[in-house]
This record gives C-alpha cells, sequence and structure tokens, in this order.
C-alpha cells in the first residue's frame, strides 16, 4: 500500500467511520437490522402461511394440529430471512484522477464508508470497479471484519481508460445476480451517455442510488488565455480561447448536463446525490441515509 | 493620397513589407499552453454550439489579424508623412499681410477695433490651413516680417504683438507666384494691392471728425503776430463737433460747429493773447470712431525782435535787408569801432572777424582771418552749389540750387557742420559751439543777396540764434529731428526713447503729441500730428464695393501621420482591451 493510500484511509478516517455507524443507528433505532425479510418463504422463524404437502417436503414444518383436525398433510410455511445484496459501482476511469483532492480519492473514500455502514448491517457488499468495461471486482462480503479487505479493493484501483458505463454495467449484470442496492459512485462524464447505463441497472430492477462527484476545477474552471485542452480520458485537445463569456457558457452547460442527470434520477425514482470533492464526504453519506436507500 | 517622405513606390513597398511581417509573426505566435482536464465533453458541447451559431466566432481570428496589420500599416505609413488633400489641404504657403495702417485704430460697433477684427481673421486663417501649410505675417508698416512655418502657436503670438502703426502704409513687396497672398485691411489707406492678392475686409462704417490741418503761422501784417489756422472734416453722419484750442498759460478758444457729411470747416485763431508754448487743438463729436484725428499739437514761438549788430564797411543788400526785417533791431558798425556789447543778441560780420569769438552767435560773410575760424586755403573759382541740407532749420524754405557764385574760400569743414557744399569746398558751415554761421563767399561774390530766399535765410539764421522756431511738422511713426546726439523730450518734459541715424535724431511717435529735440542750448520743437484727410476718412474704403475673400477650412489642423499615429494608439488600446477580455483573438 503506497502512502498515499495510508493516508487515505488513516486513523481519523475510521474514527469518522465510527461516528457514521453511531450516527446511523440513532437514526435508524429501532428499525430491523441485519435480517431483511423477504417474499421468498424460507426457513426463518416468522409464520407465512399454509400449503399441502408433497412429497419432498421437509416434514418438520408438517401442522399436526391441523392434521388431526383436518385428516390432511399441512405443511407451514415461514418467510425467508436473507441479507441485502448491495453494489458499489466505483468509477475508475482516468477522468476520475481529475481535481484536488481527485474526484478518485473522494470515491473511495465514500464507497468505504458506505461499505463500512452495510457491512455494519450484515449486508452483503459488492465493490466493482469499472471505466470501459469491469476493471476488478471484489467478491460479495459481510461483516465489520470485512471492511479491511474492502479497503485494500479500494486502494488497489487505479484510474485508467475511458468511461463506458452502459458497457460495463451490461458485462455485470448478465452474470446472475441478485436484485439489490446498486450505489453508482461517477463523474458520470460518459460520452455515451450516462442514461442508458443506468437503464441497464433499471432493467434488472435494481435499487439504484447515484452519486456525483465533481471538482471544484469542473464546476468553476480556472482557465484564461489561448489553450489547448487535453482530455485525459482519451487525449483529444482542442485549442481554445477563454473568454468570459466562454467561461459562462461552460458552467452554464455545467450546470445544464447536472440537472439532466438529476432529472433522469427523479423521472425514474432513482436516489441522487451530488458533490464536490471538498464537501465533507460523511455530511454525504448522511444525506445516503436520509433518502433511506440502505434501510428497505 | 501623396506622400512627403517618401516615393509612392516607396510607401507601398514599405505597406507590404509591414503587413507581410506582421501576417508572418501572427503565424508563428506562441502555442497554446496544454492543459489537462478531465473530460472534454462539455467543453465539445460549448464550443460547437458557439462556432456553428456565431459568425463572430468564425470572424475573430480574422479581425484580430486586421487589427495588428492595420495598426503596423498605420505606424508605417505614417513615416512618409502622407496627404490627403481633401482632408488637410495641400502643401502650400499663405502670406497674411496685416494693414497696420492708423485707420485700422477705427472702433467698430462691437467696441472693437478694425485692428482687433484683423487679428482674428488672420488666426482664422492659421485655422483654415492645413497642417503642413506654412505661414508668413507681414505687415504695412514694414515693422513685422517673419519666415515661412507651419507653427500657428508661433504666429499667433507674433500677431498678438504687432498693433497698428501711425506710419505711412505700404503694401509690402510679395512673391504672389510661391504662396497665396492674403490681405486684411479695412481698404482704406491701401487701394491698390498686386491682381493675386487676396483681399479680406474688416471694414465698417464710422463716424469720424478729425483735425485734417493745424499750423500755427505769422501774421504778415503783424510783426511778431502769430495766428493758428484749423480745419477739420466731417467723415460721417451730419453732427456738431466742439473745437478747443488750449495754451500753456492756461488761455482757450472754445467753439462749437454743426458740419453736414464731408463739409470741411476751416477757421483761423488769433495767438496773440497765448503765452509761448504748445498749443494743442481738439475736437469733440459723438460716436467718433476715429480719436486719433481729434488732437493735433503746435508750438508757438518767442515774441521779441533780435538786438542785431551789422560789423561791416558797407554793405548795402546786407543792411537794406535787415533793415526790412521787422524782427530785427539793427546796429551798424565799423570793424574798427567794433566793441562787443551786452545788449546785442546777434553779430553779423561782413568779411571781419574779431581776434576772439563773441560771447553771442554771429553769422560771418566772407572768410575773414581770425584765430577761432577755420583758416582759408586758398580760393575757388565759380563754385556750383551741389549739395545742400533742407532739414537743417536755417535752410528751412531756402533754395540755392540756382545761385551762382564768383569765387569761395576753401576751408577745412573737420567739427563744423556743412550746410551747403560744392564739389570742391564748403559754401555754408555751422558751427555749434560757439554758435556761429558763415559762408565762404561773400556777397558780392555772389548773386545770392538777390535771391528770394536769402531774407529767409537771414531770418532763419536769427531765429536759430535766438528765437525758437515753429516747430517741424511731422507725420506719427517714426519721426526724425534734424538735430544729431539730441534728448527728445515729450510736452510734459519727460525724456522719449530716441537713437541716432545719418546725423539726426530718430524717435518713435505712434500718437500725435508735441515733442522737442534738445541738444545743450538749442532746441528743436517737432509738432506730430495725423492731420491727414487720407487717414481721417475712415469710410473711404474699397470694401464698400469690393468682396471679401473667403477660404475653405479644413477638418484636419495636423498632419496626416499625427492622426495616423492616433489612431494605432487607439487601435492598440482597443486591441488590448479586447484580447484580455478575450473578445478578440
Amino acid at each position: 500500500m503506497s502512502t498515499a493510500n495510508v493516508t487515505l484511509f488513516d486513523d481519523e478516517f475510521l474514527k469518522k467511520l465510527e461516528y457514521l455507524n453511531i450516527i446511523s443507528k440513532r437514526l435508524f433505532a429501532g428499525q430491523l437490522r441485519a435480517e431483511r425479510r423477504t417474499r421468498k418463504r424460507g426457513t426463518g422463524l416468522e409464520f407465512a402461511d399454509y400449503r399441502a404437502y408433497v412429497a419432498g417436503d421437509d416434514f418438520r414444518h408438517l401442522d399436526w394440529k391441523a392434521y388431526l383436525r383436518l385428516n390432511r398433510l399441512i405443511l407451514k410455511l415461514f418467510e425467508e430471512e436473507e441479507d441485502l445484496p448491495i453494489y458499489f459501482f466505483v468509477d475508475s476511469s482516468q477522468s476520475m484522477s481529475y481535481g484536488n483532492p481527485s474526484k478518485l480519492d473522494y470515491a473511495r473514500r465514500v464507497c468505504a464508508a458506505l461499505c463500512y455502514i452495510g457491512l455494519a448491517n450484515l449486508d452483503r457488499v459488492n465493490v466493482i470497479s469499472f471505466a470501459n468495461g469491469i476493471k476488478s471486482e471484489m467478491p460479495p462480503q459481510r461483516g465489520k471484519g470485512r471492511i479491511f479487505k474492502i479497503f485494500r479493493f479500494l486502494m488497489e484501483i487505479t484510474p485508467g481508460g475511458e468511461t463506458h458505463a452502459r458497457a460495463s454495467f451490461k458485462t455485470y449484470c448478465t452474470e446472475t445476480r441478485r436484485r439489490g442496492l446498486a450505489v453508482v459512485i461517477s463523474d458520470m462524464f460518459d460520452g455515451n451517455g450516462f442514461e442508458s447505463a443506468l437503464d441497464i441497472l433499471r432493467h434488472v430492477r435494481h435499487d439504484i442510488f447515484v452519486i456525483h462527484i465533481a471538482s471544484h476545477e469542473e464546476i468553476d474552471p480556472m482557465l484564461r488565455g489561448e489553450l489547448q485542452l487535453v482530455d485525459s480520458e482519451n487525449n483529444v485537445s482542442r485549442e481554445i480561447t477563454i473568454t468570459p463569456s466562454l467561461l459562462a457558457a461552460y458552467r452554464a452547460e455545467f450546470n445544464k448536463y447536472c440537472e439532466a442527470i438529476e432529472s433522469y434520477c427523479g423521472k425514474y425514482q432513482l436516489g441522487y446525490a451530488r458533490t464536490v470533492t471538498d464537501f465533507p464526504f460523511e455530511e454525504l453519506v448522511l444525506k445516503v441515509f436520509r433518502q433511506g436507500r440502505f434501510l428497505k | 493620397m501623396t506622400f512627403l517622405a517618401l516615393t509612392a513606390a516607396q510607401a507601398g513597398l514599405l505597406a507590404a513589407t509591414t503587413v507581410g511581417i506582421i501576417i508572418g509573426l501572427y503565424l508563428l505566435k506562441l502555442r497554446h499552453r496544454r492543459v489537462l482536464i478531465s473530460s472534454s465533453i462539455l467543453w465539445r458541447r460549448v464550443l460547437d454550439e458557439r462556432q456553428s451559431h456565431s459568425l463572430w466566432e468564425k470572424l475573430r481570428r480574422i479581425i484580430s489579424i486586421v487589427i495588428a496589420a492595420t495598426i503596423a500599416l498605420l505606424i508605417a505609413l505614417s513615416l512618409a508623412r502622407p496627404e490627403i488633400e481633401s482632408l488637410t489641404g495641400k502643401n502650400e504657403r499663405i502670406v497674411i499681410v496685416l494693414d497696420t495702417s492708423p485707420t485700422m485704430n477705427t472702433n467698430t460697433s462691437d467696441g472693437k477695433t478694425r485692428w482687433q477684427h484683423a487679428a482674428e481673421r488672420a488666426k482664422s486663417l492659421l485655422d483654415s490651413g492645413g497642417p503642413t501649410t506654412e505661414f508668413r505675417v507681414l505687415d504695412t508698416a514694414e515693422v513685422t516680417a517673419s519666415a515661412f512655418t507651419t507653427d500657428r502657436n508661433e504666429v499667433r503670438k507674433l500677431i498678438d504683438t504687432m498693433s497698428s502703426k501711425s506710419a505711412e502704409p505700404h503694401f509690402p513687396r510679395v512673391d504672389g507666384r510661391a504662396a497665396q497672398v492674403y490681405f486684411i485691411s479695412d481698404g482704406v489707406a491701401i487701394h491698390s494691392t498686386p491682381s493675386f492678392v487676396k483681399r479680406i475686409s474688416v471694414f465698417e462704417p464710422a463716424n469720424n471728425v478729425g483735425i485734417t490741418a493745424f499750423e500755427i503761422r505769422s501774421v504778415p501784417s503783424t510783426p511778431l503776430g502769430y495766428e493758428a489756422y484749423l480745419e477739420i472734416q466731417n467723415f460721417g453722419q451730419p453732427t456738431e463737433a466742439g473745437l478747443t484750442l488750449s495754451g500753456p498759460g492756461g488761455q482757450r478758444i472754445i467753439k462749437t460747429v454743426r458740419l453736414e457729411t464731408e463739409q470741411t470747416y476751416k477757421d483761423v485763431f488769433d495767438l496773440s493773447q497765448f503765452a509761448e508754448g504748445g498749443i494743442r487743438a481738439t475736437v469733440q463729436a459723438k460716436d467718433d470712431a476715429f480719436p486719433m484725428d481729434d488732437v493735433a499739437f503746435a508750438y508757438l514761438p518767442i515774441k521779441r525782435k533780435t538786438r542785431t549788430l551789422l560789423v561791416t564797411k558797407g554793405n548795402r543788400y546786407l543792411e537794406t535787408a535787415l533793415k526790412l526785417d521787422n524782427y530785427v533791431e539793427l546796429s551798424v558798425t565799423e570793424p574798427a569801432s567794433y566793441r562787443e556789447s551786452p545788449n546785442i543778441d546777434t553779430y553779423i560780420f561782413d568779411k571781419f572777424a574779431p581776434n576772439a569769438p563773441p560771447a553771442r552767435p554771429a553769422l560771418i560773410f566772407g572768410t575773414p582771418s581770425a584765430p577761432w575760424l577755420k583758416p582759408a586755403a586758398g580760393e575757388i573759382q565759380k563754385p556750383e552749389i551741389t549739395t545742400w541740407s533742407e532739414d537743417h532749420p536755417i535752410m528751412q524754405y531756402v533754395s540755392v540750387h540756382d545761385v551762382a557764385i564768383e569765387r569761395a574760400a576753401r576751408i577745412d569743414a573737420d567739427n563744423l557742420t556743412v550746410v551747403a557744399a560744392s564739389k570742391q569746398t564748403p559754401l555754408i558751415v555751422v558751427s555749434e559751439k560757439p554758435k556761429w554761421v558763415m559762408l565762404t563767399f561773400s556777397l558780392e561774390a555772389s548773386d545770392f543777396a538777390f535771391h528770394v530766399g536769402f531774407p529767409v535765410f537771414i531770418e532763419n539764421v536769427l531765429a536759430w540764434f535766438n528765437r525758437d522756431q515753429l516747430a517741424l511738422k511731422r507725420s506719427p511713426g517714426i519721426v526724425d529731428v534734424p538735430l544729431a546726439n539730441a534728448q527728445v523730450q515729450t510736452i510734459d518734459g519727460k525724456t522719449d526713447a530716441s537713437e541716432q541715424q545719418l546725423g539726426k535724431t530718430i524717435f518713435l511717435a505712434n500718437e500725435p503729441g508735441l515733442f522737442a529735440g534738445v541738444r545743450g542750448d538749442t532746441r528743436v520743437h517737432v509738432a506730430v500730428n495725423l492731420a491727414n484727410p487720407t487717414f481721417s476718412d475712415v469710410n473711404r474704403s474699397i470694401f464698400k464695393t469690393d468682396r471679401t475673400a473667403a477660404r475653405q477650412q479644413f477638418w484636419l489642423r495636423r498632419e496626416l501621420w499625427f492622426y495616423m499615429l492616433l489612431a494605432s494608439a487607439v487601435l492598440i488600446s482597443i486591441e488590448w482591451f479586447t484580447y484580455h477580455r478575450r473578445i478578440t483573438l
């Protein structure tokens, strides 16, 4: 682990995670944690329904009192209790290395925080790094003790490549996956459009939460004069003369772009939070809590 | 467009080279700074939208290079001193002749004088010239004659120092082929100018009653009696004029007369009640616009007979002439009986001279031998009078050009003033101190005694010896007094500045006045009066019928190169402003 990585998840960060954990418990006290009821019938403790016994059924769940009364074998059904799969899609394209601190570092911290919360709730946490495809994937993790493994995975993510979220999500979703909460942490700069990528997640009926990370340099660029702008992802350059009117037009375009993403998320009831890299990430995480995406 | 500093081909080459260099430099300008951004998606959208929709965006680069090339072109071509005739006028020379005659002091209805209007017209002429136009200013008094210059401020200052002069005006000699000549005048004193001269009028009709003649003269019928002759004329609307004659003793004559237009009033005033000294005549009339001719001066001399002792062995002509002189109280004696007497004002020695000079002035005929006189160094037969000084007081009104002389003594005239001479010898010499006049010929050896000028000559000599004379008449301007090394005094005794030129004392009198040239006991009065109907008739202008000249005004006041540099500076400022705000590239 590099020195930079050490500082990314240092003791202070861990203290913040503990603090977030306490805050989250206080926010959602009295609600179920770790064991989430599903529509599946299984081996849980809560009674759900009756049905006729068929060969092969576990006769331990036969209702003998009903047999004596009705002279038929009636099987008691119980609700299946299972954990929630949470998929953290972390954008690791080259554009995420932009800014100070970089958007990727910020994404790592946010992801780590949310992972910790998820692990503490005994949810099944998946972390996927993507750019123009699935770059790396961490097997599902469960339990707080796995947090350091997740840290290590996050630290090993390196920025690079163009963003192609639709292809990445499609690849991931074509594999058999359980439906769950998909948290997309990205700067949303995708030349093919992010809407089609989110459509993929939406079509497989994931509950989606989009965390849009931007840097100050992108929101209000401090550019002046004759410049050759080079795209960090594809190295395409363009000569340009920065004028105040051009900067104003860019800022308007940026706002328009963000509003378009937010509008899309609102239209399909997807969670959306936009943040800047110098915004305290713990406040962002709480914002995510308040939207309740981690608690179904 | 023409160029003053380069030929058209050189200017064209300069322009082409400059534009070429600018375009070359523009193409070689610094490369754009490379900046890494996270994504160009948004920038691409912004730029595509702006460039596809804005003609300005497409033209910005062209405009920038056009401005840069224009700036360089303006600077380069300004070195060639271009000239556009329609904007700046052509490269020409203008001579402004200002009429400084006395009538230019006439007041106009707006309270200014004609001269002030002329100065304003001259300055507006300066403004009408192009940037390269050269100006020269002359006057009709021949006092001011500047060199050609493009410096208008210098010419303006010169005009401010000029003023109307009292001198007789003359149109200066100018070359009409090399320059445009403008004559700014009221058209009164100078009526004719060369045909190439464009005349600009400052004439405005004015009322004026002026003294056209004033003099003191003897009364022929009354010995030692004097009278004043005064003539005034009305050159304006009919009016009443008040005349006043005043003398040093408080004597005063006042008279009021009614004068119609162009009417002349002449009068003679008896001065028997006036004391010796300056006499001042004034005329007052309502709305008089020309004050210079409203006053005139004369001098009333002493009135006493001269006690004269004629020392001669017998000279009938001389004795008769002196006896007939009403101003002379004559005594006659033989040379042997001569004794100097305190009761004698003047001695007349006929072919005789005492051993010592007399205490009083003496008129000496012939060239007698005496220690205090120049000795004769031979004799000249039939000398012809070739030169004589009419300016000397003893020669006033005396004509000697046809005086025949049989013989005259040859003398050395050192330290003497020669007032008449032949080619071989002085004929009439004057000594200032001791005061005497000597004729180097005797009356018997000439026909001078038969000439009408002889009694006048005797009278002049006696007057010069003992009496104040009538004042010499002069016009305002540069005045000469026929007295060398004299001091000029005004009527109130103040000393005036003077110069010495050719044995005369010169001083400047811009206005009428009574002056005196003083050297020792000698005193010569000078009455400076305008007294000239030519000047007093301030309405006798050619501009009553002639049209005044007009001149086209040009928009630009300086050479075109100045405005080109100014424009380039403005363009540089605009380019700097727009470039730093990225309006241009």
